[in-house]
């Protein structure tokens, strides 16, 4: 149920579809270049001011001195 | 406390005090409670907020420190009551720096990435969702997540543009005064603006070209959905998610153009090593003296000031006008790994105002610097800013400051102090105008408003520190 009270905008609704397709293009592209890279030793360390996109979804928490 | 007739979803009649920026959204509300903010959740919301709750949706979003903590007060067939934790201050985005804009669009991506795994998907992607909170961003919209829909696109995906990636790529190539606009467009920066306001080249830029060029030329093609077909449009789960990746890679690597040249400042000043560090010195016993918890620094450059302090503060509010200074404060916080500094953009000659319907959606810096009620206001080196620059009668921003906090540690440069010198210099014609501006003119206006508690000169400079509290009949 979308309870949605502004208006999401029809083209950019019918345009994702095409962007994705981009932007899968984009992921794959940079994907093989960073291999490449890593091949020949050229991977640069990224910049760690920000993490990844992935949300740390693990059960366990990681306590300090916790024995339970 | 008011009396407002809900939309039809929820057709109560409340005594609450709703907040007044809680309007748009039926899934619930906002209200304050004798000064405790809390959120209604109506029974149209119901099914979701159960869901995230006892998937552990919500548990491991507060485990990160993604989205505001709250606990659940009372639950009945009407309504839901939580109360999320108290932010003591709220910043909006058009007082962010540019890597606080940045963390606010990947947190909002990174998000819905979560949501998209877990089911759910974001509702809307307002920035107006997310504010500032133990030096990092948090998302402070608890009913913003909703079911996915198999195979829909994101409904929420052009808001994102107009609110984040707009925004964020204009300002890479005109620069970081960009951001401002979002206080212009509260519903975000039109997609024909944000495409005509970009170079040329970035049509030959794929992503930029797919996401803003094309989606500004789609949009304008289809600005009518009378028939709701916006429904009929289908995107897979996986091509969703590539969406999401690639702004989050390029929404990344973003950089603005200008130099950041605000690391060098402290080494520009025209006062030696030992003033500075006087300076300092003097400010931390009287910090320490009056057992300060909270403070302001106005003009706080990247933090120097406020880092040097030894006592232990709950929260240090640091404005500065110039966005790259408050984003190397920033970058400290996200390194040092700080928790009680907020940074934020402002300009005091120009502080921001109420804005919204009502003019009470957003509140100004006014209201909500009265409402923080900061123990102590520091404010360095810039009183010849306010009077000579921006012309501000003496008077005037000793109320300023009086509006909102009892102690005021001021430095006063005087006339031949050769930043005030060259303040003066560029009056021409119009520089005896500027003759009050004097150590005795300034005691003399300062003294309505305030008593001097101390005053001390700082050796190896042309400054004077005060020391100020307000007096009884402002209080």
């Amino acid at each position: 149920m979308y309870s949605l009270y502004f208006d999401p905008g029809l083209g950019a609704m019918i345009l994702q579809a095409a962007i994705a397709a981009v932007a899968g293009i984009i992921l794959f592209s940079k994907s093989v270049m960073y291999k490449i890279k890593l091949l020949l030793g050229l991977s640069k360390k990224e910049d760690d001011l920000f993490d990844d996109i992935n949300v740390d979804d693990s059960e366990t928490e990681n306590k300090p001195g916790s024995d339970q | 406390m008011s009396t407002i007739l809900r939309p039809k979803t929820n057709q109560v009649v409340t005594s609450k005090a709703i907040h007044s920026s809680s309007f748009r959204d039926p899934s619930g509300y906002v209200f304050t409670d004798n000064g405790v903010i809390k959120r209604v959740i109506n029974p149209v919301y119901f099914d979701q907020y159960k869901q995230l709750k006892s998937s552990g949706f919500f548990k491991t979003l507060f485990k990160n420190e993604l989205l505001v903590m709250h606990k659940e007060l009372s639950a009945s067939d009407d309504e839901i009551i939580i109360q999320p934790e108290n932010i003591p201050f709220i910043t909006y985005p058009y007082e962010w720096c540019f890597n606080q804009y940045k963390e606010a669009a990947l947190l909002t991506l990174k998000l819905q990435k979560f949501c998209l795994e877990h089911q759910f998907s974001l509702k809307d992607a307002s920035a107006f969702n997310i504010t500032f909170h133990n030096g990092k961003a948090i998302f402070i919209d608890t009913l913003s997540f909703d079911f996915y829909q198999e195979n829909t696109p994101w409904r929420a995906y052009k808001q994102f543009i107009t609110h984040f990636l707009g925004p964020l790529v204009l300002a890479h190539f005109h620069g970081s005064e960009m951001l401002k606009l979002s206080n212009n467009f509260l519903d975000g920066i039109p997609v024909k603006t944000i495409a005509s306001l970009l170079p040329f080249k970035t049509k030959l830029n794929p992503f930029l070209y797919s996401n803003i060029h094309l989606l500004a030329k789609f949009e304008d093609k289809h600005n009518e959905d009378y028939k709701g077909e916006a429904k009929a449009a289908e995107l897979s789960k996986k091509g969703q998610l590539n969406i999401i990746e690639s702004l989050y890679n390029y929404i990344k690597k973003l950089e603005l153009k200008e130099p950041s040249e605000w690391g060098e400042y402290y080494n520009k000043t025209n006062y030696t090593d030992d003033a500075f560090v006087l300076k300092s010195t003097i400010i931390n016993q009287w910090v320490a003296s009056l057992n300060t918890k909270t403070l302001i620094d106005v003009g706080g450059n990247d933090g120097t000031f406020v880092r040097r302090i030894a006592a232990t503060l709950q929260h240090a509010l640091v404005c500065d006008i110039d966005n790259n200074a408050v984003d190397f404060n920033y970058k400290q916080i996200k390194k040092n790994k700080e928790t009680y500094i907020t940074p934020f953009v402002l300009d005091v000659l120009n502080p921001s105002a109420a804005i919204g319907f009502n003019n009470q959606e957003r509140q100004s810096f006014i209201e909500r610097i009265a409402a923080f009620k900061p123990d102590v206001t520091l404010a360095l080196a810039v009183i010849h800013h306010m009077s000579l620059s921006g012309n501000v009668p003496f008077k005037n921003s000793a109320a300023f400051f009086a509006s909102f906090s009892k102690h005021l540690i001021i430095e006063f440069p005087e006339r031949d102090d050769s930043w005030v010198q060259r303040l003066l210099k560029s009056k021409g014609e119009f520089e005896s105008y500027f003759d009050f501006y004097n150590l005795d003119n300034f005691i003399a206006s300062y003294s309505s408003y305030y008593t001097i508690v101390e005053q001390k000169n700082i050796e190896g400079s042309k400054r004077t520190l005060f020391l100020l509290k307000r007096k009884d009949e402002y209080n």
